[in-house]
């Protein structure tokens, strides 16, 4: 289906080619994952194949690009485009239509072809929306949007999709939505698929093929789970391997996996893999127990919601309270809609409830001015583009203490911009830095004012998973300035690392609320809000009732032993009733 | 009670609300009869209600005029603002004038003149706010198009819409951050007040560079996408322009629309004949 032959591109102006020497052969019908790390030149090889490169984006271009056996070179865009549809990453711009079957129709319709309105309304089915035509583009979720952008694509009739990270904004249930529609599309539409993707779980269960790429050249093409296990080439290129296949590849280096094993990929490998390994319970976490600190949110019976459009307005809340106490590190979960974005809009004042009382340590925050508010309570935005307010971060991270005169500003920028590494690059616009650099600077800005409460909505969403490491890693740093952190999110490998208080918020209501080990093991809440814990404890769950692993330390802490006899048991349970009695106990995790 | 007053008034009147009045505006009332009309139709008629007004002087033609934009406008259901707008527009083009000449004593030769420029001035804008917002804005770009605007006007005016709510979101959330990251002059004094009020207009004037910067760095797929989506070659294909306007089409309401406006026009010149008539 496509054939790529010594393809190298430079783009104007760069010293280097993005690509260099690209061999590629893609087979019709292939489900294939593009890896790599930032700026390998995932993105620039994809633009290859839709003819934007180079009818659209210039600069100079060796080889050949064949789709179905036709050169890019010799045909239009317009043309490519019908034969290849792509849906960005950022593809909430891709939609140019105010309402959703206009927008699935548009390409259709600009290329004159018969019966636009219903190739739009076939593509919208085969995405599921086949009953959102009549809306507005506003009224659909981030993961409604993205079908949108994919069915637009779609409704050409292309015969290769390419999603450039299909999955990165979206909650895991909508993201295991677009996934199952791909493999749908792959699988009965005969559609060959390209994914741009860092989620390496998804990889190995929806994949057939994946080539990495690093500095513009493709190291290797291998069949999907072939290619997750070679640890090794993934890490050194920022990839991290399913969890699974971390696990199982550190037990193998400790000599308690054979070497014949081979690496398992998903759970169902995982099974297998880890058959000959025995639980051992010697790690529960140490719950420590913490004086209560001073309340420092207060939200007492709060109704609020937003006028709409159309119809009656309804609340979100109605009747919502929550104490949030000095120390704590709350994560709040839920999925799109819930009223995750909205509970952190009342808090720092941005929205007003209809009823109710909120108070920051104990006032009344309506009598409060926004720079009195600022002193109390900060909040970092899910789109860090929207806290850049000055011309370099330098100056935003000052801006804030500078204009309320705070005595060693110029000191405390020059400290800020070093704990987050940002010295660097300290004279460039926010706008144009990685979306790591964006993320720390505005944790920076966040909180230059010394607010005793945090807010952050979705530190590491749009981020890949080196960037959102570094971004866990940041937020350690966060402990010796501000104590209280609240965190939205999606990412439950963030919540099971950092947090110590867990909220599910689903319609507004708390249905949850308690440490990870309470809320993950509680299947109503799983069942009502569809959360996931992270691969990995699902793994250890599905080895052992009684394995409570959230990260793969704890995994590889408790599946260390090999099968050996009773004389174990005896000891582990003696070992419970130690931890039932308080005493300290071996291998407590930090 | 006058503080909670101000508060409730506070509420009211924010970023929040404009937005959502905004939104109304476009697409809240896409159900209504003027709504279903057929645009080519309805932009006909406000080339009249928006032109003849002002070659007429008999107020009660005018005020037949004014009643019947009055009554269409409450048939578009028009957002509650952009009606709070349109009186304030009004009361500061001539209706100042009419109440003071009033109040001073002016009889009905003075106050005449003033109610037909008043009645003018309301009846053309209401024409304008009944047919640019009783219309969504989808529909009034394919009638413009059919009167020969270039596609591309058109298309602005859809996708301006389309982008509409993310752009004031965005503003939103960057105003806050001048809100909850600066430093407002304190408002006790009146001087205070002022500086305060400076202060304001100030930051949201300041805010709009973030805004174009993200909206310049956003539009680099947008045009990508559109160059996909064959939008360029589009404009080229005479045969695109004829499938995108088939959708237009002439139905009963729209002879019904057009007939009622022309009969109660009809009636009005007769009965201000009568009137006239009468007083001679």
């Amino acid at each position: 289906m496509i054939r790529i032959e010594d393809l190298t591109f430079t783009y104007p102006g760069a010293e280097k080619p993005s690509l260099k020497k690209i061999r590629l052969h893609v087979e019709k019908g292939d489900f294939l994952a593009v890896i790599g790390n930032n700026g390998c030149g995932k993105s620039t090889l994809c633009k290859t194949l839709n003819g934007l490169i180079p009818h659209f984006i210039s600069g100079d271009m060796e080889g050949h690009v064949l789709i179905g056996g036709e050169d890019t070179q010799e045909q239009q865009v317009g043309s490519l485009a019908r034969k290849v549809g792509y849906v960005y990453q950022d593809f909430e711009n891709q939609i140019v239509r105010p309402t959703v079957l206009d927008d699935a129709s548009f390409a259709c319709l600009n290329y004159a072809l018969e019966g636009h309105e219903e190739r739009g309304r076939k593509a919208l089915s085969m995405c599921g929306l086949k009953e959102k035509e009549g809306d507005f583009i506003w009224q659909l979720s981030g993961g409604q949007k993205h079908l949108l952008a994919l069915a637009g694509a779609l409704a050409l009739g292309p015969e290769v999709l390419i999603l450039d990270e299909p999955i990165a904004q979206l909650d895991p249930f909508h993201a295991r939505q677009t996934y199952e529609i791909l493999e749908k599309l792959n699988r009965e539409y005969g559609k060959t698929i390209i994914v741009i993707e860092h989620h390496t779980e998804y990889i190995a269960r929806y994949c057939k093929h994946a080539i990495l790429m690093r500095d513009g050249e493709i190291l290797w093409k291998l069949p999907a789970r072939e290619a997750l296990r070679q640890v090794e080439d993934l890490e050194e290129s920022n990839i991290f391997p399913p969890q699974v296949t971390l696990a199982a590849y550190q037990l193998k280096k400790r000599g308690i996996l054979l070497e014949n094993v081979p690496l398992p990929t998903t759970l169902e490998e995982g099974k297998e893999a880890f058959s000959s390994c025995r639980f051992w319970p010697c790690v529960g976490r140490h719950q420590e127990e913490k004086p209560l600190g001073e309340v420092m949110v207060d939200l007492e019976n709060i109704r609020a919601g937003y006028r709409a459009v159309k119809g009656e307005s309804r609340p979100i809340f109605d009747g919502f309270s929550l104490k949030i106490r000095r120390g704590e590190k709350v994560a709040l979960i839920g999925s799109n809609g819930a009223g995750k974005s909205t509970m952190m809009k009342l808090m720092i004042g941005l929205m007003k409830p209809e009823a109710g009382r909120i108070s920051l340590q104990g006032q009344n925050t309506r009598k409060m001015s926004p720079e009195e508010m600022a002193k109390r309570i900060s909040m970092v935005y899910q789109n860090p583009e929207e806290m850049f307010i000055k011309d370099s971060i330098e100056a935003d991270i000052a801006y804030a203490m500078r204009v309320r005169k705070v005595p060693d500003w110029r000191e405390r920028t020059e400290k800020l911009l070093e704990l987050f590494h940002l010295t660097g690059i300290k004279d460039r616009d926010g706008r144009l830095l990685s979306g790591g650099q964006m993320r720390r600077a505005s944790l920076a800005i966040g909180i230059a004012l010394n607010p005793g409460i945090l807010l952050l909505d979705e530190p590491t969403a749009n981020l890949d998973i080196a960037t959102r490491h570094e971004i866990m890693g940041t937020l350690e740093l966060l402990k010796g300035i501000t104590e209280t952190v609240v965190i939205a999110t999606h990412d439950m490998q963030l919540v099971c690392q950092w947090a110590d208080r867990i909220l599910v918020l689903k319609d507004g209501r708390l249905i949850a609320d308690g440490a990870r080990e309470e809320i993950f093991a509680d299947r109503e809440v799983e069942r009502q809000v569809g959360i996931q814990p992270p691969e990995i404890y699902a793994m250890g769950r599905a080895l052992s009732e009684k394995a409570d692993c959230y990260t793969i330390e704890e995994f590889i802490d408790c599946f260390q032993e090999m099968e050996v006899n009773c004389f174990q048991e005896m000891e582990a349970n003696c070992f419970q009733e130690m931890k039932g009695e308080g005493f300290g106990y071996a291998g407590e995790a930090v | 009670m006058l503080e909670k007053l101000s508060e409730n008034l506070f509420d009211k009147i924010s970023i929040d609300f404009l937005r959502n009045q905004v939104m109304k505006n476009a697409y809240g009332n896409n159900d209504t009869v003027i709504a279903a009309l057929d645009p080519r139709i309805l932009l006909l008629w406000y080339l009249f209600f928006g032109l003849a007004p002002w070659f007429m002087k008999d107020v009660v033609l005018l005020l037949g005029m004014f009643l019947l934009v009055a009554a269409l406008a409450c048939m578009a259901r028009i957002a509650p603002l952009v009606l709070f707008l349109f009186c304030i527009g009004v009361f500061t083009q001539t209706g100042y004038l009419l109440l003071i000449s009033l109040f001073f004593g002016g009889n009905m030769e003075t106050v005449a003149p003033l109610l037909v420029m008043t009645l003018k001035v309301a009846v053309v804008s209401l024409a304008s706010v009944t047919v640019f917002s009783g219309l969504d804005p989808d529909r009034l770009a394919n009638g413009l198009e059919w009167f020969g605007c270039p596609e591309r006007f058109s298309f602005s005016i859809s996708f301006g819409y389309r982008m509409l709510p993310v752009l004031m979101e965005e503003f939103q959330n960057i105003l806050l951050s001048y809100r909850l990251r600066g430093n407002a002059p304190a408002k006790d004094t009146f001087v205070g007040k002022v500086r305060w009020f400076v202060y304001q207009v100030k930051v949201i004037m300041m805010a709009f560079y973030p805004l174009m910067l993200n909206t310049a760095k956003r539009s680099r797929t947008t045009v990508e996408a559109l160059e996909l989506k064959g939008y360029r070659y589009a404009s080229q294909n005479m045969a695109v322009k004829r499938i995108r306007l088939a959708s237009l089409r002439l139905g009963n309401r729209d002879i019904w629309f057009v007939g009622i406006s022309a009969a109660w026009m009809a009636a009005c010149v007769g009965f201000s004949w009568w009137v006239r008539g009468g007083m001679l």
